[in-house]
């Protein structure tokens, strides 16, 4: 077991130096300097010069990204020269209430999809499973913002059962007091999540209800019932495990559509506006971490995997 | 009981080499000629009905409901949107400051936006994009993913793991992120969202075209021609490239439905077209905050569009997923 | 009263395009104690009999009305589900056919196995994984309660048939189905759970019906045999009598076209011709008549029905009167003396070694290597038939494919014609490429699906560049002519065509670059008996024709002696012994040899059943660490401590028969170590 998560971590390791090197790469062609930023609009071409050489980016690329690397891990993230403060600070303010958002509606939906999909397998084309196999597709269909102001108009808006935008409370405390208000947000979140993993679960079920071993415990003389829960479930959740882990980029994009259409203060519209301004430091920080947080679910993934699924060696 | 038959002893009709011969004299028929209704009976038995797998796919695929109205609403979709403003003729060139956010009603079916736009008119231009630059965008994805799959998929080795690993590396960006980054520079055209798309969505089709060109290049089939002496060229492009192609064609219907999806996300962010130009999410991130001020007409119209579109691919590309899969286990 | 009574048992499967009458008026009986085969080709209907009486039928599957199953007296078809239940894996069980996706890879055995305890016995969990451990044990699982808590992917797959034959007999059922136990299995292991099932069937006191495919499989363990053809039964008697006496023309035809040890090879095989009828629209009147020489026009207005007495009966208007008289039979072209023409070999294998990695990482640590080929030699004269047999894992299908250069060796030479393969390049090999092909096992990989049959027949002729596009279209219709096709087949696609009708195309396109060798992998084995014989028969007539040489590889004996001029005998990577078909058949050295000889099931239930308890013992050893010295000692029963110690040399047993073993079955002629397999009449 260790042997497997000192080689299984390495690799992640890589993987995030891979990523930390892309992203640097892309933001450093695309925005070589926020001196415009800094300085504003009518800045002195010798101005911006000055203010580059001042700041270290004149200097190669390379240099740069030593640099960068140097205080990423002092746990710098660099400074908002649009908002001037700094970077951390920011993510720390802003990071728990999305953070609320994406593991409530990730658990919400786990919850829902799972027992569902195995449902839908199990009463294949059924009245229920074409039911819920139609619900799913037009969810999936259909961008998370859509579903966000579909819930608007029909809650807030037609019925007026609450409130169509979020207070502009960021703290934790302040919005779990508002908590009626985060019901949308959070089931928006939910739907479009639950909409892909149904769809997963049943085909996986499905796949599972055609093995051999189902029929070997039908002829055992199980119950359908008992068929399904000691044969099924975990044979067909094995699958979800990896699944799950690979869609945390969609979840967190999702949480940024649904921040922008409610004005929650996370950190998802804390990038959206970032990236009027060019907010080079924050655009950086917040991309890292969002694929650093895939790496570590994959990660996560890939243990709870191993652990349990028998047939995976831990060499 | 007492009745028996002398055992004659069955052997392989001697006339079938004869029959092979005599047809040799016979030159060339046209390809496209009918063939003989007659069954052609040899030793190894009745020769089923002729059909080709793409036949055989169309078929599986006409049974499904789903996909066949998927096909429907997209047929009515690309008719819409660019036959439409031949019959249908709205201004969507000068903003109508009089006549902004009216409701629907004579004059303007679906009413206006808050350009003074209408709204039908807006679908049909926003539509042609969307469609436009979902499809490009797919495209330029498979055939970015086909090639990275099948080249490391094919060559095996260091190289597939050195490609597999990039594709690691840039799956755990998280695509929307940058795709709004670069399209903050390069976006608001409709050629350098196409771009951006399409270079940013080629992962998930390498990895599928990889795993299939795997599993395809243990066949039997490869093998054979390998031992005629066929090159690595012949392989891939007589070969692997067309069984490959099912799974690549299925891939290009989801891909375009994600692409849509995209595109809708930067617009309603406001990175997709830039104005006059627009595209359905660009629509709706503008309609989003007239959405309190009870302007519905600006937000579910096009939602509708772009769900059923985004639907119409999705059911098409299951459709021809289960084709191609009954096709496969037929063979 | 019989144990089992079914009566009239009919399954029709809805599909999309009607409904297919899988089962068809099936009645039999079952008594206490007995043995009962279930044997027919594949889509006969006797999988779908078993489950049928289980009632787990597929989706769409329905039993007709009027079908009865009567266990004990006790009508079963009409029993609600929740009492069915509790007949189920209690008193009717069942083994399924592949023990690799027959057990839950999440759950341990000892689980799998103490589940019907529990749920038919009312036992607690600690109770039911002790008998669990006793079952497990009786079914010879070597130290059964500390493997209670393996997974199945930990077992081979012997081991894993044996865990599902203890599921099944957990509850001491009196009705055992075992539905083809043994096909997913090696002939070794294949005879050893066959006699454990015969074994645990008079101890327990159960009945046992047995399906399968395989002739030589009931003729030593069923007791009665029903043979099933298209949905019905045809003939159902005692076993001596259906192989002595049988008088339905299928069961005739079907005996006469499995190819016997002791077959003379240079006659023709019989074939039943044609195909088994469509079951969503059978013909009238009886199933067989369209494949029958004997059917008349009553044979396809009447349905004949099972009739005659009792311990007899049969389905056909025009009976036959036990076996064909295969004398008269006609002999293929004349080849006793194949190395008369050339006396140097065409081709010779020289020490080939084939390695390959497996597991390790990126960085390359943790690799282990798999030793398929552990050089092997052997050779083949001009119009030769040289035939490789062993079981799975022994190396023949990559030594197949090291001879045609589809994979390169890591040690050791392929020559043909004097000339080195293995240091040609670019256009040379391509050249070379057109005397060596290959005829491939699996009938629906080997043809491009996307292709016509005809560019598939081309593409040789393209790839070499031979012959404008007339020629060329010339040159297949021929083949296709030659192998038994129909000018109109060039048009269709693979998927269009029997299983037997693709090894056909398969061989036609081997044909089409004029080789002069044939490596032929497993070229039948995918195939039904009937279809088989017609296909073997093929092969040998166009190597007279053609001067082929052919190489033939298959885990199958009889179809090996039936082609093959010399055998040579694989085990774990190595050449055991090599000789003429009846130096491996009457005279075979090597305990291997000998033991797979032993574990073969032939279609004669008196030596069959004089066998039971022979053959092999164990499991075969891992290829990633074979054992030292003699490779087969772990499984030998005349090894001792110098097998273990010094690998055995080839030595000469008579002219063209070597074999590598210490204790050899018979005395050498010399006890000088020989260079490998030289061709029959050149003594070294």
């Amino acid at each position: 077991m260790a042997g497997y998560l000192i080689r299984r971590l390495t690799t992640a390791i890589l993987v995030v130096f891979g990523i930390i090197l892309v992203t640097f790469l892309m933001l450093h062609i695309i925005a070589p300097s926020p001196a415009i930023t800094v300085l504003g609009p009518k800045a002195q071409p010798a101005a911006i010069k000055a203010w580059n050489h001042a700041n270290g980016f004149d200097k190669p690329w390379w240099d740069q990204f030593a640099t960068y690397l140097g205080h990423l891990f002092q746990g710098n993230l660099g400074y908002s020269y649009h908002l001037n403060q700094s970077v951390s600070a920011l993510l720390t303010e802003k990071a728990p209430l999305s953070g609320l958002l994406t593991i409530a509606s990730l658990v919400l939906s786990i919850l829902v999809a799972l027992p569902l999909g195995i449902y839908q397998g199990v009463k294949r084309n059924s009245f229920g499973d074409i039911t819920a196999t139609s619900l799913a597709m037009i969810f999936y269909s259909m961008p998370t913002f859509l579903v966000a102001l579909v819930l608007v108009q029909v809650f807030a808006l037609s019925l007026k059962w609450v409130n169509p935008n979020v207070p502009q409370d960021q703290t934790l405390s302040g919005a779990l007091a508002g908590w009626p208000d985060l019901i949308m947000p959070i089931v928006a979140l939910t739907l479009t999540a639950v909409a892909s993993y149904s769809r997963y679960q049943r085909s996986a079920a499905l796949d599972v209800l055609a093995q051999d071993y189902i029929k070997v415990a039908r002829a055992k003389g199980l119950s359908e019932r008992l068929v399904y829960s000691r044969h099924l479930v975990r044979n067909a959740s094995l699958p979800m495990i990896t699944l799950i882990g690979l869609s945390l980029p969609l979840l967190i994009a999702g949480n940024l559509l649904v921040e922008y259409t409610f004005n929650i203060n996370g950190l998802g519209l804390l990038f959206v506006n970032s990236l009027q301004g060019y907010d080079y430091n924050v655009l950086m920080a917040y991309t890292l971490i969002t694929a650093v947080l895939t790496v570590v679910g994959n990660l996560i993934a890939d243990i709870c995997l191993t652990l349990s699924d028998p047939r995976i060696k831990l060499v | 009981m007492s009745e028996t038959n002398t055992p004659a002893v069955s052997t392989e009709t001697e006339t079938e080499t004869a029959r092979g011969v005599e047809d040799v004299s016979v030159t060339i028929e046209s390809p496209a000629g009918p063939e003989p209704a007659v069954p052609a009976v040899s030793d190894a038995g009745e020769l089923q009905s002729t059909t080709s797998a793409w036949k055989l796919t169309l078929r599986e695929f006409l049974k499904n409901k789903m996909a066949v109205a998927g096909v429907a609403i997209l047929v009515f979709f690309v008719l819409f949107c660019w036959l439409g403003p031949v019959f249908y003729h709205s201004n969507q060139n000068t903003t109508d400051l009089l006549n902004t956010d009216g409701a629907p009603g004579a004059g303007h079916p679906l009413g206006t936006d808050s350009n003074g736009f209408d709204i039908i008119g807006r679908i049909m231009i926003g539509g042609q994009t969307s469609l436009w630059i979902g499809f490009a965008a797919a495209v330029i994805a498979t055939v970015i993913g086909t090639l990275w799959g099948a080249v490391a998929g094919l060559l095996g080795g260091l190289i597939d793991a050195t490609l597999m690993r990039i594709v690691d590396i840039l799956l755990s960006l998280p695509f929307l992120l940058v795709v709004l980054i670069i399209s903050q520079r390069y976006g608001a055209n409709t050629w350098g969202l196409i771009i951006i798309l399409g270079v940013f969505s080629w992962l998930v089709p390498a990895r599928l075209i990889r795993g299939e060109v795997l599993s395809l290049k243990v066949r039997d089939f490869v093998s054979a021609a390998r031992v005629m002496g066929g090159t690595n060229t012949r392989l891939i492009f007589r070969h692997l490239i067309p069984n490959a192609m099912g799974t690549v064609i299925v891939n290009i219907t989801f891909q375009i439905a994600d692409a849509i999806l995209a595109l809708a996300a930067l617009g309603y962010l406001n990175f997709g077209v830039r104005y006059p130009n627009t595209d359905w999410g660009s629509q709706l991130g503008d309609a989003q905050s007239n959405l309190s001020n009870g302007y519905w007409w600006e937000v579910f119209p096009v939602g509708v569009s772009l769900v059923l579109v985004v639907m119409a691919f999705n059911f098409i590309g299951d459709g021809l997923r289960d084709a191609v899969d009954v096709r496969l286990r037929k063979r | 009263m019989a144990l089992l009574e079914v009566n009239n048992l009919s399954t029709h499967i809805a599909i999309s395009s009607g409904s297919v009458q899988a089962v068809d008026g099936v009645s039999f009986h079952l008594e206490a104690g007995e043995t009962l085969g279930l044997v027919g080709e594949s889509g006969c209907g006797k999988s779908m009999t078993g489950l049928s009486l289980m009632r787990l039928l597929p989706p769409g599957g329905q039993l007709v009305g009027g079908s009865s199953v009567k266990l004990s007296g006790r009508e079963l078809v009409d029993l609600p589900e929740s009492e069915m239940r509790k007949i189920r894996g209690n008193e009717i069980a069942m083994v399924f056919q592949d023990p690799m996706s027959s057990l839950d890879p999440t759950k341990t055995i000892g689980y799998q196995v103490s589940e019907p305890v529990m749920l038919h016995r009312g036992a607690s969990k600690a109770e039911a994984l002790d008998r669990a451990a006793e079952v497990l044990g009786l079914v010879g699982l070597p130290k059964p309660k500390e493997r209670l808590g393996d997974y199945p992917h930990q077992l081979s797959g012997g081991l894993r048939q044996r865990v599902m034959i203890a599921m099944a007999l957990a509850c001491e059922p009196k009705v055992l189905i075992a539905d083809e136990p043994t096909t997913a299995l090696d002939v070794t292991i294949q005879a050893q759970i066959l006699t454990l099932l015969n074994d645990l069937k008079d101890r327990l006191g159960m009945a046992m019906i047995l399906v399968t495919h395989d002739m030589g499989v009931v003729a030593g363990h069923a007791d009665r045999i029903n043979v099933m053809y298209a949905g019905r039964i045809v003939e159902s008697t005692k076993t001596d009598e259906l192989f002595s006496d049988m008088r339905h023309p299928y069961t005739q035809g079907l005996l006469a076209s499995i190819p016997r040890l002791a077959q003379d090879n240079t006659q023709k095989l019989f074939t039943v011709p044609g195909l088994p009828p469509d079951l969503s629209n059978p013909p009238t009147g009886c199933r067989f008549a369209a494949r029958c020489s004997y059917a008349q026009d009553d044979c396809r207005t009447e349905d004949p029905g099972l009739k005659g007495p009792k311990e007899h009966t049969f389905a056909c208007f025009h009976p036959v009167d036990g076996p064909l008289d295969l004398t008269s039979s006609t002999t293929v072209a004349d080849r006793s003396a194949p190395a008369a023409k050339e006396k140097r070999p065409l081709l010779e294998v020289t020490d080939l070694v084939k390695e390959f990695p497996v597991g390790g990482n990126l960085f390359g640590r943790n690799k282990a290597v798999v030793h398929a080929v552990s050089g092997v030699s052997l050779s083949l004269g001009y119009g030769e038939t040289f035939g490789l047999v062993g079981e799975s894992g022994c190396g023949k299908t990559t030594l197949g494919r090291m001879i045609v250069g589809l994979e390169k060796p890591n040690a050791g030479q392929v020559t043909l014609d004097g000339a080195q393969v293995g240091s040609l390049r670019g256009k040379a090999l391509r050249r070379h490429r057109r005397d060596l092909q290959m005829m491939f096992q699996d009938p629906h990989a080997s043809l491009d699906p996307r292709m016509r049959v005809g560019s598939i027949l081309r593409e040789p002729l393209q790839i070499q560049g031979i012959g404008t596009a007339q020629e060329q279209l010339s040159l297949v219709t021929d083949l296709l002519g030659e192998v038994g096709l129909p000018k109109s087949a060039l048009e269709r696609f693979p998927h269009e065509f029997s299983g037997g009708q693709r090894q056909r195309i398969g061989l036609a396109r081997a044909l089409t670059l004029h080789p002069k060798v044939i490596v032929a992998d497993e070229p039948v084995s995918a195939l039904d008996v009937s279809i088989r014989a017609q296909v073997l028969n093929l092969m040998k007539r166009l190597q007279a024709s053609h001067d082929l040489s052919y190489v033939v590889i298959s885990h199958d004996l009889a179809v090996v002696k039936y082609l093959a001029d010399r055998i040579g005998v694989m085990y774990l990577g190595k050449m055991v012994e090599v000789g003429s078909g009846e130096d491996i058949y009457q005279r075979a050295a090597h305990p291997y040899t000998a033991g797979l000889l032993e574990a073969i099931p032939v279609p004669e239930p008196e030596l069959e059943r004089e066998k039971r308890g022979g053959g092999i013992k164990g499991e075969l050893p891992s290829p990633v660490a074979p054992p030292s010295g003699c490779r087969f000692r772990t499984r030998c029963p005349l090894a001792q401590e110098r097998c273990a110690e010094e690998e055995p040399a080839m030595r000469l047993f008579g002219d063209g028969h070597v074999a590598a073993c210490h204790f050899p079955l018979q005395t050498p002629v010399s006890d000088t170590p020989v260079t490998v397999a030289t061709p029959a009449g050149e003594a070294v």
